[in-house]
């Protein structure tokens, strides 16, 4: 299943166009990765930041669904660039992606990550308060909130150590 | 390049050496890359603010308080971890023009940043609620984000060339 994945799109037009954009385009490797972090950092300041305040570590001042509302939108909207960025990568070269256990390690860690952010965003977008109603509410948050900081942090270190994945396994 | 010797004297450290020769270099690369995450998420979040694109409602004075310590935080873990790189190949790294130019966008970034504390900063309670802010402001803002993305296309431009 993963083999044929990989190879249907390593025969695919797609390919093609991201090996040429990725050799054709003056520095759009760099470019895109450059992107792909700047997208990070909004993650960092939207899901990352609501977790912290969740925590009780951040922004004292600010209220949590007020923040909810206002900074999940650059949650999905940074997650789109880089999922973009990130395809680009993948396409050009599927079978170095889809056979990376690296890339394994982020993206089990990736999914519920998402889906946790999903249910925060969605139950405060449901019923403004959500998360600040009952002491049974604020301690789930809490408790989701330090599993998905730990999750996020997990991502962004799993996915910097994808291109370190020969030295991993391959090493001596 | 001056100080050659210092460099290549830095580069022969056994700590260096063993950095360069062993997993604390992706180790180090992963860290440092997580917090300029963190250090630009948090300027930004600032930048919007004395943009006046994004939280609006919040004192200006207030957020850039309340993030500060985390931008430092998170600049100090990022300066740590990137001399631990530098180190491995430093008379490299120092002649490399990606690695100048990343030196002096965060010396500009740096300069910017005092420019607005001692500036702008200081008049910040005649604007300090307002959702158009002075242009001083404004510059201020727009420049900081400009700089910021310039370290780390850089950052990563020092990674292909190097």
């Amino acid at each position: 299943m993963r083999e044929s994945l990989a190879s249907a799109l390593a025969e695919s037009q797609a390919r093609e166009a991201a090996v040429y954009l990725l050799g054709n385009v003056p520095g759009l490797p760099p470019i895109a990765q450059s992107l792909h972090i700047l997208g990070i950092a909004v993650v960092m300041a939207s899901i990352v930041m609501v977790d912290l305040k969740f925590l009780g570590l951040a922004v004292p001042s600010q209220n949590v669904s007020e923040m909810i509302r206002r900074l999940m939108p650059w949650t999905w909207w940074a997650l789109l660039l880089n999922a973009v960025t990130g395809l680009l990568f993948v396409v050009a070269r599927p079978h170095r992606y889809f056979f990376n256990p690296v890339v394994g390690w982020k993206f089990s860690m990736l999914v519920p990550a998402v889906a946790l952010a999903f249910v925060v965003h969605r139950l405060s977008t449901r019923e403004a308060g959500y998360w600040e109603q009952s002491s049974g509410r604020r301690l789930s948050a809490r408790v989701i909130a330090a599993v998905s900081l730990v999750l996020w942090i997990g991502v962004v270190l799993a996915g910097r150590w994808i291109a370190y994945s020969d030295y991993l396994f391959f090493y001596e | 390049m001056p100080f050659t010797e210092f460099w290549t004297w830095l580069e022969g450290l056994p700590l260096a050496e063993h950095i360069g020769f062993t997993w604390w270099f992706p180790f180090l690369e992963s860290i440092h890359v997580l917090a300029i995450a963190f250090l630009v998420g948090s300027i930004l979040m600032v930048d919007l603010r004395l943009l006046g694109v994004a939280a609006l409602g919040y004192a200006a004075s207030r957020l850039t308080r309340e993030f500060i310590p985390w931008t430092w935080g998170a600049f100090c873990v990022a300066v740590v971890t990137g001399i631990g790189m530098f180190m491995t190949r430093a008379a490299t790294y120092i002649e490399h023009p990606p690695f100048q130019i990343k030196l002096v966008l965060l010396l500009l970034a740096g300069l910017n940043m005092a420019l607005f504390q001692f500036r702008t900063f200081r008049d910040i309670a005649e604007w300090d609620n307002a959702a158009v802010t002075p242009i001083a402001a404004r510059v201020a803002g727009a420049t900081s984000l400009l700089l910021w993305a310039g370290v780390v296309l850089a950052g990563r431009w020092i990674g292909h060339t190097i």
